[in-house]
This record gives structure tokens, sequence and C-alpha cells, in this order.
């Protein structure tokens, strides 16, 4: 097949299963499950085939889908080493979520939903990979906005979820909407929003700059990547399927911000940078902070996620790195390729321990507070085993892949920015401090309560897919191990040399084991959570902190926007309603009324009428007036 | 023999149209309103013929006997109508010919 053709197959097969299983399968979850996986399958090989397929599969190629004038809007495939890497992580991300979700949602009386929506978000995440333009590349956006909703509100018979799905798809239209003005402006600024076309304005010097383009763009990536301030809908988000939390809310979908921006990079200049800087420095630490004090398994995963999120973008706002070439040097874009390292590692290793939560969730009768588990090591062996080497790999234990992506970080801050290097490095321990007080709470210790008392292994199809990505976790920071064809990413990946490498190596070390040994004491017999017994004050605060956020826009939506609406809801009643609407109609009325008033039906009467009609036209005949 | 000036014609004219003018207002019958319609036609012939007269012209005269042709072949056409509405209603009182409205 060519690679146009091979590309098509990936993106159109999870369609066809979605439209297939909307269409036929509604009442056959078994069938519906099959084609699901079938599709994610051909994904993840036709994917793999074009992703691997070198130099020969790297094409560029678009038709016109819409034409309105002088402006014309296509569709069309750019298929470069970031697309490939994307698309091998959402492929291989894609079947493990698929597979463990046979087991996990195996009695879920809505399970052809449930993989139907799957199958759509598998196609508008590929969109996204695929995507050439920026118009194209928002659809998708909006796409998976879309299926995100349908996912987190697959049981929507329940309160919650039915609120988180629709905080979600509020929080990200909020972005969304700068996202489009962005685009809006980029096309307004430099004619086009084909993105190998800005690289070739950029290669000439032909590129307009602008601050305001490419942090309008970033608000699209703030909503979508849960930044502050829009991360509020993630952590909720949780409340849909365990698998979908491990596939769309920590691995692929949440990551697309950060994938677009690497798509973007031309457009950026320094202001903006320093922003998504901040931003995702400030996000990763408020986050590493909420994720101390929470108690729901999936929640201190959600926050983890919003921290190694804000790492993501905070890596990328970085920016470039000046890399000697013996006597000179020259610019290298290391924000993107340690944003892209830490996206895939962390794509491995969060969806590796997404899926070990659900594993120990559906052990422990959906069982979600960590209070209430303990003492799974011996009862849960193999989903103890991969989840250690996932916590191992956040926290950055030497050679697994998350040390490799957090050290390229951190020397990438420790090069460009102090502030920001000491902020992530702090970060840094306190994820290793949740981390493993959430590995010791649950798996070692006694059971606390009869469900993790009776605990035990799920079936194969929620083994096998741990076991595939436990591997990924260990071995995925190694990029001499990759073939050479994402080397365009990995060539970008700062690496430390010299005095950086041995100050990077202790920093990342030593905060691995500050955090760790400090959670393995304070947590020593933890049966409920230490942190609040022994230090109420600052379990508040943190509580607190973690709550602002949602305090401050239920402040503004009570008491603020609903006063705004309510005054224009007065204004439209006086002056649109009142006035205009019925003010018009009552006059309309009476001159009606006066008009039927005419009409008496006699003859003579009507003669009268004629004669006035007459004299008033004599009178204007004549000028009188 | 003493012969009328035209201001006695143009006062007989306008004397007639009036008379005819506030018996199509204020007579109640149909056939009187008809006949007072014709009253006013009539003077406004007469005022023609007594300017062509005193213009020594005919274009006055000209003009009447195109009324005149009009006025017969309309008064034919009116008192059918008339015929016609008193078959219908059995009356021609104005007043009663309210159908338009109740």
């Amino acid at each position: 097949m060519t690679p146009v053709a091979l590309a098509l197959t990936v993106l159109l097969a999870p369609l066809g299963s979605a439209a297939v299983i909307a269409l036929f399968l509604r009442r056959q979850g078994t069938l519906a499950s099959a084609v699901s996986l079938a599709a994610a399958l051909a994904v993840a090989v036709a994917g793999l085939g074009l992703a691997l397929g070198g130099d020969a599969y790297r094409f560029n190629a678009s038709t016109e889908w819409l034409k309105l004038g002088s402006f014309s809007l296509s569709l069309g495939f750019k298929f470069d080493d970031l697309a490939a890497l994307m698309l091998s992580i959402v492929g291989i991300v894609g079947v493990c979520v698929h597979v463990f979700s046979l087991g996990y949602m195996h009695d879920d009386e809505a399970k052809a939903r449930y993989f139907g929506g799957l199958s759509i978000f598998m196609f508008s995440m590929l969109g996204i990979v695929f995507a050439d333009n920026l118009f194209m590349m928002f659809i998708f956006w909006e796409l998976v906005g879309f299926s995100s909703y349908l996912l987190i509100n697959h049981w929507h018979e329940r309160a919650a979820p039915a609120a988180a799905s629709k905080k979600a798809f509020i929080a990200n239209r909020v972005g969304d909407f700068g996202f489009l003005l962005g685009i809006v402006m980029c096309y307004w600024a430099n004619h086009t929003v084909n993105l190998s076309e800005l690289d070739a304005l950029a290669a000439k010097d032909g590129l307009v700059f602008s601050a305001l383009i490419p942090l309008l763009l970033f608000c699209g990536a703030v909503g979508k990547s849960a930044q502050l301030p829009l991360q509020v809908w993630l952590p909720d988000a949780m409340e849909g399927p365990t698998p979908v939390s491990a596939l769309i809310h920590a691995a692929t979908m949440v990551a697309a911000g950060i994938y677009m921006l690497c798509r973007i990079n031309v457009l950026m200049v320094p202001d903006a940078l320093t922003v998504i800087m901040w931003t995702g420095t400030a996000t990763a630490l408020y986050a590493a902070l909420c994720a101390i004090v929470q108690s729901d398994i999936k929640k201190i995963l959600a926050y983890s996620t919003l921290s190694q999120l804000g790492y993501m973008v905070a890596a990328f706002g970085l920016g470039s790195l000046a890399v000697a070439h013996g006597d000179h040097s020259h610019m290298v874009a290391a924000g993107v390729g340690a944003a892209m390292f830490h996206l895939m590692t962390h794509a491995f290793f969060k969806a590796l321990m997404f899926l070990g939560s659900g594993s120990v969730i559906h052990g422990c009768h959906h069982e979600q507070d960590i209070f209430k588990m303990g003492g799974l090591k011996t009862k849960m062996p193999l989903t103890f085993a991969t989840f250690t080497l996932g916590v191992l790999a956040i926290i950055g234990f030497p050679f697994l892949a998350g040390f490799f992506s957090k050290d390229a970080i951190l020397y990438l801050a420790y090069a460009k920015n102090t502030p920001v290097f000491a902020l992530l490095a702090l970060t840094a321990v306190l994820t290793s401090f949740y981390m493993v007080r959430l590995w010791k709470i649950t798996f070692l210790g006694a059971a606390r309560s009869d469900a993790a008392a009776h605990a035990h292994e799920g079936g194969l199809t929620l083994t096998l897919p741990l076991v595939v990505l436990a591997i990924l976790s260990v071995f995925g920071g190694y990029t001499a191990l990759y073939p050479k064809v994402f080397s365009e990413v990995f060539v970008l990946i700062p690496i430390a040399h010299g005095t950086d490498h041995m100050v990077i190596l202790i920093t990342s070390v030593a905060v691995t084991v500050i955090g760790a040994a400090s959670a393995l004491v304070f947590y020593k017999s933890a049966a409920t959570d230490s942190l609040g017994a022994k230090s109420p004050g600052l379990f508040g605060a943190l509580t607190a902190l973690q709550f602002s956020f949602d305090r401050g826009y239920d402040y503004y939506v009570a008491k603020v926007q609903q006063r705004f609406a309510l005054f224009l809801n007065f204004l439209e009643q006086i002056f649109l309603a009142g006035l205009i609407v019925r003010g018009l109609a009552g006059i309309v009325g009476l001159v009606g009324l006066g008009a039927r008033g005419l009409h008496v039906g006699r003859l003579n009467v009507y003669l009268y009428w004629f004669l006035l009609g007459l004299v008033i036209l004599w009178i204007y005949a004549t000028e009188i007036f | 023999m003493m012969t009328a000036s035209l201001n006695e014609y143009v006062i007989i004219s306008s004397l007639l149209f009036v008379i005819g003018f506030f018996g199509v207002l204020l007579r109640r019958n149909t056939l009187v309103v008809f006949m007072c319609l014709e009253l006013m036609l009539i003077a406004s012939t007469l005022a023609l013929v007594a300017f062509s007269r005193f213009n020594a012209t005919m274009d006055g005269n000209i003009f009447v006997f195109f009324i005149l042709t009009v006025a017969a072949a309309e008064v034919a056409v009116g008192l059918a109508i008339i015929v016609a509405l008193f078959r219908k209603r059995q009356t021609v009182q104005i007043d009663q010919l309210d159908s338009l409205k109740n």
C-alpha cells in the first residue's frame, strides 16, 4: 500500500468501527467490543508500519475540502517524525487500553456505547496527529473534546459523571475559543495555517511574528492539557471508567496540547515562551501539592498527570538551547525534544499506573479510597509488580523511562532558568513523595477493608496490557534502542555533558530519594491520612489550595456571571421585549384599531371617506401645506 | 328680448351641482342618490354648454356629447344594478345595505 492509503486506513478504521457500532451493534456489546478492538489493532499495526517505515513513509498530502472565495480549507496529512512518534504512542496505548477494557467493562450494560466511544476517540485523536493545518487540527480538537465528554459521561445515570462531563466540556470550550481566535489571527497575519507552509515561511524569515498568536493558540493547550487556570476539569474527569482515564485523560488526549505546541514551534516568540514556561511550572507545582492530600487512587493519578503535563509545558516553554559543535554553536529546539520525550515516557508509565489502578479497583470491587486498601502486594502480585515499575518510572528512579525524560527537562531548566529549575526539582520531590505514599498505602501493610482482604487478580485481559506497558516504562527511556525513524525528534532532546551531567544526576537522584524516603517514614503505619492527623494546618491549607479554583469559579459563575445575566435579562425585558417588541406591536395594533373604525359597512359613510381622501389629495396637490 | 349672461348660467349650474351633491350625501334611497348623481352630471354639462356658447367655440359642446353618451350607458348599468339589488334584498335603502360589515 502507498503511504497515503496506509494513513487513510489508520484514520478511517476507528471511524468505520464507531459507525458500525452506532448503527448496528448498539445492543450487542461483545460484538461491538470485538469490532472496536479490531479497529484499534488495525491502527496499531498500520500505524507502526507507517511510523517504522522511515523516510519512505514520511509524506505530505492534502485535498481541498471547502472553498469560499479566495479562502480554501483543506484536509491533509503531514506525516513527519513527530507525527510518527505520536502515532506510535496512540497506537500502542490504544491497543493496551482496548484490551484492558475487555476485562474491565466486561459486565457493563452499555458496553457497545463504551467501545463506540473509544473508537470515535481514536479517530479524533489520529486526526489531530495527522492534521497538516490548524483548521483541520481544530476540527479534530473539538471531536476529541466531544468523545471525552461521551466517555466521562459513560455512567450518565449517576450525577457526578454527568456533572464532570459538562465541566470538562465547558472548561475545554473556554480554551478552544482562544485556540480558534489564534488560528484566525495566524491566518490573518500569515495568510496560511498550513503547518508545512508556516515552516517554509519561517525558513525564509517571511513569518509575521506576534506574541498574541502563539499565546492564543496556547489557550487551546491550556484547556486540553489542563494547565492553570483551566485545570479544574481533569480531576473531575476521573468519574469516567478507568481505562478511559488511562487513554484519554493521561496518555493521549491531554498530551495533544503539548503535541500541538510542538507542531507550531515556528510561531513561538520569547515573550510567549516565558508565559508558557511559567504556566507549566505553576501547574506542575500546584498539582503536586494537591496530589499529597488526595485519598482517591484515581484522583492522585489525575493530579500527578496534571503535574507531569505541567512539566512538559514548562519544558516546551524553556525553548531552544545553544549546542556547541567544536568552536561554533547552533540553536536546537530542545524544548520540543524534551517535551515530546517526556510525553512519550509519561504516556507509557501513566497509562500503566492508570490501568494498574483500574486493576486494583476491579480487584477491590470498585473501592477507590487508598486508605481502605492495603496489603494488595500478595493478593495482586502482577499488578503490584507492574505498578511498582510505573511508580519507579515516574519518580525518576535511575535507568527507568522517567529518569531520562525528567533529567532532560531538568537539564534544560538548569541551563536556561534557575528559578524554574528549583521549582521543578521541588515538584520532583513532591512527585516522589505522593507516588510512594500511594504505592505504600495501597499495596503494603495489612488489608484495611473487606474488599481489600478479598481482592483478587483479574483475568489475562487485565494483566497483559500492564505487562506490555511495564516493559515500555522500563525501556522507553533508552532512545538508542529505538529504530532510527524518530531521529528528527530525538536529536532535539537535550543531553547534559561534563559537570552539568553530574549536577543533574545528583539532583535527580537526591529528589527521588528524599521524596520516597520521607513518604516511607511519614506513612509508616498509615491507616488514616497521617498528614491530616499530624499537621491539620498544612493538610487544610493544601485542601483549600486544591479547591481554590473551583471555589473561585463557583463564585464567579454564581455571583458575577449570574448577576450580570440577570441584569442583561432585565434590560432585555424592558427594552427589547418591552419597548421594541411589545411597543411596536402596540403601535401597529392601535393603527389597526383606528383603521377598523373607518370600516363601518355603510355606503354613505364610505362616500364621506372618499370625499375626505379627495380633499387631502387636493390639499397635497395644491401644496397648501 | 333679454338674454341671460354667463354668470347666471354658471350660478344655476353650481346650484344644480350642489343640490345633487347634497342629495348624494344625505338621501337614503339608492334611486334618489342615483338621480342626484345624474343631476350633478347635468349641472356640469350645462356649464360646459354655456362656456361653449360664450366662447363661440364647439369644444364644450363636443365634450357634452361624450358625457351624455357615457351617462346614458352608465344609467343603463346603474339602474340594472339597482333593480337586481332590489330583487336580491327587497330594499334599496342605503342604511340597510350594510352587509359589507354585518
